[in-house]
């Protein structure tokens, strides 16, 4: 790994840290690591807060674990850059933490900052916090996700209906239109989950009328807990033709019950979802035929963008659809693609 | 006109047991009835048939004349019957008041009228005199008087006519004992009928008008207390004479034993103040004083229990650092706590298991593997020498009668040969022919060369068995007399002895 | 005297055991049938379920779909496992989960960052497990914490700690010769190491329950601590020693788990601990402490997993799977109230 990791010797250091955020909100965390990720070295001077004439623009995302937040943290960080403003990155340890979540949109609302950019994990949690931040007069835009309100401006987010078409529409074609198929999905709540999922099955039983999506469980995102239902939907179906996963532990651990099943790369077909070292290893070793991928460093960039358009009165889209992509063993090298790989 | 309640050939079996067999009790009104029996004699099982946790299998039983069924503690209750059960059932961190009207507090659609409750309870503690304020936190009072927040309780039930105490008396002292019996009586004057579970003789002859007789989940006779002896009643329970030598003493020791443990100056923050004294080999110490005087917090502080203040022990004369039970058995000094089953004993597992707890030493291999043959033999040789009466070195010490509990737990410290042997209360809640082999447990020990210290609240138990008896009042040490120069009075003397009056003044 | 403040459950007992009249104690054995019974019980159900799992899917039980259970027991039933002594000594250990992750993320530094040899990231994540444990067994023996608080706030720094060692992504392991062996190489034909390594640890931690003074210490302190301490037992000693072997378990279970994975996952583990505890006690291990078993932790952990792997492959929704492991923990521990309320009515009998 490239990046620079605390050693063991600053254990003992940062433990006292991580305590202290574990007792309020794990939010704090969120500025040490992520701005390790970005700039080497230079982690303690970047608290959050604008410096005179800048706009302060604070995002709360999902979380931040996954690499696709930090490829969002990545894009959003370059275009507050090109367009000389400040933004401020926060997210809760796990996209389960929907409280914590909540508590880092009122920090952000108490700041006051020039706008606020927020992907929702839950639709509703968020209405009245929403209400608060148009009485204090900060508009909000969302990315990733959004919330049943009115409130926001617009939202910049990949259509996962449209990208769960798209790995349908894949999955169709390599298993030549018929057999069955299972899917593993990260969540039942969150609306990505959801669509990726519905996208997908609604594709299918639409255009596709030989394919049978015969179960759908849910893994949380964990990759061991993904592995074992994919071993089960696998023992359940022997002539299961293909699998599909719906955010990247998911695909990973469908590939891990492949692996450990010993069977061959391509006996089934696995479309995975999002990025990671795991999934392009896998891709590259045909275990997985392709994935589908967003732009998360698209989604930075829109949202930010977005903010500074509203910021100074602009009209913005309401929806900005930033993209979702196949990527396969042909194309996984092309430039524009790998720019969407973020790992 | 008919007795007030009537038990007539009442049995109770359980699977395997018959724990009691056609058993009979007359209780009229105003009449304090002494139950008495050994352990496992079937009176709690009775208890409980009359509280209706159990019911009969056969039997009729009458109050005022009219068949009851008991069909449960709530059925009880309403029929007037009340018991006070040994192990106290109040909650510590509610008031006196809070506890004595429990889901039965005044209130107003779903709000508690505390004050109400205060005046209610007041009124109640005034007219059966008792002397506590109803605001009073029950964890903070003492036994006895936690013992009197529960006959309030049970008086507290209008319908309260009968009353079952079950040694009462087994926790407090004996000033506080005065006051319980004050109150006995004027329950007796109200009409109301009590039965007194007890093995204390001089307290059954102080209050008691009759006494029933139980063995074996039998009745034996019921006679009117004037016109029974000690032995006869005790010959009653135990089926046989008992070898009446209540009469010994203990010879005066020869001074010149070695000194096998030497305390000097020890204090602790809460309540020992420079207790200094020496334990001879082959030596029974007694140590008498009322509750609270600080014996058993100097047998704890001796054994590193709990921490002291200041102080100096010594073993075989050399100065030692005990800061941690483990310290002090490293020394050689066992201790048999005054609560057994808290403190001494894992109820829940094996004979084997606890009676080889200090001495794993001597059964374990190599690697800390354990010698499963090696520990049970070492087991039984104890079961047998002290004639535990067992099953098997398998049985759950649950199970077993609290004299053989105690003797599992003096077992334990034999097979980790200590020399020094710190007895806290040896014979509460056994009975009297298991506290005769206690005894004599004792007096082998002490003959063996081992040095015996006992704390017993019991005089007569102390004057019995000890050679030299040292008293204490109110953490400090206030006498030493050998046990021919030792009777009640001087003892008791030492024991009410107040020292701040004496030393501050 | 602190007498009327002993809680009321150890009231009863005391109360009952004093009545007893000693010829009729046949508690002992009845008793320890009762354990047997237990495990018989545990067992017993741990059959019906297969056979009915067997009978409802042609798929359930095929050689492949039972070697997959097994691996799916594997990490949670390490944790298990070593956490059965906590347990049993009446102490409660919710870092395990957490623990876990943290200990792979550690031997995924090892051999990574570090390129240190095999052998030393494995035995350092078992170490950094048995370190996390021994911190645990010092704030519960020494600084007297309750354990349920003491481990709740080590679940949380072990979960900041992983996030922060790793610099809050994945460590990708597949780049270490060997590793991914560890857990699904195959010694024996057709069974994953992962599983081999629990049966082993399960029968070296068995003995040593059983047969060793640890194991008796552990019962002991379980059973009435203040007792063994004034058997002149350094109770804060052996705590220390059985918070750290549960430790050393959850750092194998971190290690089985990276192995598994061929990484380590950060913001894997929270909730780990749960399933591992549900597991114990549907073994039959009290949470009062005192009683308890290996055997019984392995059953317990395989049926949570025969469980629902067949509730997997009936093709049963998630959220229900969930709903009847949960009956199932609270019918285990009906029954083991049951088992005990008999038996002490034997044992007053």
């Amino acid at each position: 790994m490239k990046h620079s990791r605390a050693t063991f010797l600053a254990v003992a250091a940062t433990a006292a840290f991580t305590l202290s955020a574990c007792g309020g909100s794990s939010g704090e965390l969120v500025e040490d690591p992520g701005a390790e990720a970005e700039a080497e070295g230079g982690s303690g001077g970047e608290e959050g807060g604008a410096e005179d004439g800048e706009y302060d623009i604070a995002l709360v995302s999902k979380g931040f674990q996954h690499q696709f937040w930090q490829a969002v943290q990545s894009g959003a960080e370059e275009k507050a850059e090109e367009l000389g403003v400040s933004v401020t990155f926060d997210g809760p340890a796990s996209e389960t933490e929907i409280d914590a979540q909540l508590q880092m949109l009122r920090s952000a609302i108490e700041r006051g900052p020039d706008a606020i950019g927020f992907a929702a994990l839950d639709p509703e949690a968020c209405v009245p916090l929403y209400e608060e931040a148009e009485q204090a007069g900060i508009p909000v835009v969302e990315f990733d996700a959004g919330c049943d309100s009115e409130v926001p401006v617009n939202i910049s987010k990949t259509d996962s209906m449209v990208a769960g078409a798209l790995a349908a529409e894949h999955m169709a074609e390599l298993i030549g239109g018929e057999g069955k198929v299972g899917v593993v999905a990260h969540s039942q709540i969150n609306s990505t989950g959801v669509e990726r999922r519905d996208g997908f099955v609604d594709k299918i039983e639409a255009d596709y009328p030989d394919i049978e999506v015969v179960d759908i469980q849910y893994g949380d995102g964990d990759h061991l807990k993904s592995a074992d239902i994919a071993k089960t939907m696998l023992a359940a179906n022997s002539d299961m033709a293909g699998l599909y996963g719906t955010n990247e532990g998911s695909a990973i651990g469908i590939v891990n019950a492949v692996n450990e099943l010993g069977m061959e790369p391509g006996e089934v077909t696995i479309i995975g979802f999002d990025s990671g070292q795991a999934q392009i290893d896998a891709i590259n070793s045909g275990v997985m035929a392709g994935l589908i991928t967003q732009d998360p460093q698209g989604i930075g960039r829109f949202t930010v963008e977005s903010a500074v358009q509203v910021i100074e009165g602009e009209d913005v889209e309401e929806i900005i659809d930033t993209g979702s992509f196949w990527v396969d063993q042909s194309n996984i090298e092309d430039e524009e693609i790998q720019a969407m790989l973020y790992q | 006109m008919s007795a007030l309640l009537e038990i007539r050939d009442v049995s109770k079996g359980f699977p395997g047991v018959q724990a009691l067999q056609d058993v009979d009790l007359v209780l009229d009104r105003g009449e304090v009835l002494a139950l008495v029996g050994e352990n496992g004699a079937g009176k709690s099982t009775l208890m409980k048939i009359l509280s209706g946790i159990y019911a009969r299998d056969t039997g009729t039983i009458s109050i005022d004349g009219e068949q009851v069924e008991i069909a449960g503690p709530r059925a009880a209750q309403e029929l007037g019957i009340s018991i006070i059960h040994q192990e106290m059932n109040l909650l510590p961190h509610l008031t006196v008041a809070q506890n004595i009207y429990i889901g039965r507090e005044p209130r107003v659609g779903p709000m508690l009228q505390e004050r109400a409750l205060r005046r209610q309870t007041q009124a109640l503690l005034d007219e059966i005199g008792i002397r506590l304020r109803p605001t009073a936190v029950v964890g903070d009072l003492t036994v006895a008087q936690q013992q009197m927040v529960e006959i309030a309780k049970a008086l507290s039930f209008e319908s309260t006519k009968i009353l079952v105490m079950d040694e009462p008396t087994s926790a407090i002292s004996i000033s506080e004992t005065e006051v319980l019996f004050r109150l006995i009586a004027s329950l007796r004057e109200r009409g109301v009928g009590i039965v007194y579970i007890s093995h204390r003789m001089e307290e059954l002859r102080e209050i008691a008008d009759r006494v029933t007789v139980l063995r074996d989940g039998r009745y034996v006779d019921t006679r009117d207390i004037g016109e029974v002896t000690d032995e006869e009643i005790i010959a009653m329970m135990v089926g046989r004479e008992l070898s009446a030598h209540h009469e010994d003493r203990p010879e005066r020791q020869g001074g010149d034993a070695e000194v096998v443990l030497s305390v000097r100056g020890l204090s602790t923050r809460g309540l020992l103040s420079d207790v200094s004294f020496d334990l001879h080999r082959g030596e029974i110490l007694g140590f008498a004083g009322l509750m609270g005087a600080g014996r058993t917090e100097t047998a704890r502080a001796i054994i590193g229990a709990d921490p002291i203040s200041a102080g100096t022990i010594y073993v075989r004369g050399e100065e030692v650092r005990i800061s941690r039970p483990d310290q002090a058995v490293r020394r050689g000094i066992g201790y048999l706590p005054e609560d057994r089953k808290r403190h001494g004993l894992m109820l829940e597992q094996d004979v084997a298991f606890n009676v080889t707890m200090s001495s794993l030493a001597q059964v374990r291999g190599p690697l800390g593997v354990l010698r499963g043959g090696k520990a049970r033999q070492l087991a039984s040789s104890f079961v047998d020498a002290l004639r535990i009466k067992t099953p098997s070195t398998r049985a759950m010490v649950k199970n077993l009668s609290g004299g053989n509990q105690q003797k599992i737990v003096i077992a334990k410290w034999l097979a980790r040969d200590c020399d020094v042997l710190i007895f806290d209360e040896p014979t509460r809640g056994i009975d009297v022919g298991a506290k005769e082999e206690i005894y004599r447990l004792l007096h082998d020990l002490a003959g063996r060369g081992k040095a015996v210290m006992v704390i017993s609240s019991e005089l007569p138990e102390v004057l019995r068995l000890a050679h030299r008896i040292v008293v204490m009042s109110e953490g400090r040490v206030t006498g030493e007399l050998a046990n021919d120069e030792a009777d009640q009075e001087k003892v008791m003397a030492l024991a009410t002895k107040n020292i701040d009056e004496g030393d501050v003044a | 005297m602190t007498e009327s403040q002993a809680p009321a459950k150890e009231r009863q007992t005391s109360d009952e055991g004093a009545e007893a009249p000693p010829e009729q104690s046949t508690g002992g054995w009845r008793g320890r049938l009762g354990q047997g019974l237990q495990q018989l019980l545990a067992f017993g159900t741990l059959m019906a379920l297969m056979l009915f799992f067997a009978v409802a899917s042609p798929n359930f039980f095929t050689v492949s779909n039972l070697t997959s259970i097994l691996l799916a027991t594997a990490v949670i039933g390490i944790l298990a496992v070593g956490t059965t002594f906590v347990i049993i000594t009446g102490g409660i250990d919710l870092s395990i989960g957490t623990g876990m992750t943290l200990c792979s993320v550690v031997t995924g530094l090892l051999l990574t960052d570090m390129g240190l040899p095999l052998i030393v990231g494995v035995l350092g994540g078992i170490a950094f497990g048995a370190l996390v444990g021994f911190i645990n067994g010092f704030n519960v023996a020494v600084l007297g914490l309750p354990p349920f608080i003491a481990t709740l706030a080590m679940m949380m720094v072990a979960q900041g700690l992983a996030l922060v060692l790793s610099g809050v992504r994945p460590i990708y392991l597949s780049g270490v010769p060997g590793f991914q062996q560890i857990a699904l190489g195959q010694l024996v034909p057709r069974i994953p190491n992962a599983v081999l390594i629990l049966f082993a640890l399960a029968l070296v931690l068995g003995v040593v329950l059983t047969k060793t003074v640890l194991g008796r210490m552990t019962y002991a302190i379980g059973s009435n601590e203040e007792a063994t301490r004034l058997s002149g037992i350094n109770t804060r000693r052996w705590l220390l020693g059985i918070y750290a072997l549960a430790g050393a378990c959850t750092g194998l279970a971190g290690v089985v788990l990276a192995s598994r994975l061929s990484s380590a996952q950060p913001q894997l583990g929270m909730g780990y601990e749960l399933q591992a505890i549900a597991a114990v006690i549907i073994g039959g291990t009290s949470l009062l402490g005192g009683r308890g078993s290996i055997l019984g932790t392995l059953i317990g952990a395989l049926i949570m997993s025969v469980l629902i792997n067949g509730l997997r492959i009936m093709a049963v929704q998630s959220e229900w799977q969930t709903v009847v492991v949960g009956i199932v923990v609270l019918v285990a521990v009906f029954a083991d109230n049951l088992r005990k309320r008999r038996a002490e009515g034997g044992g007053r009998a």
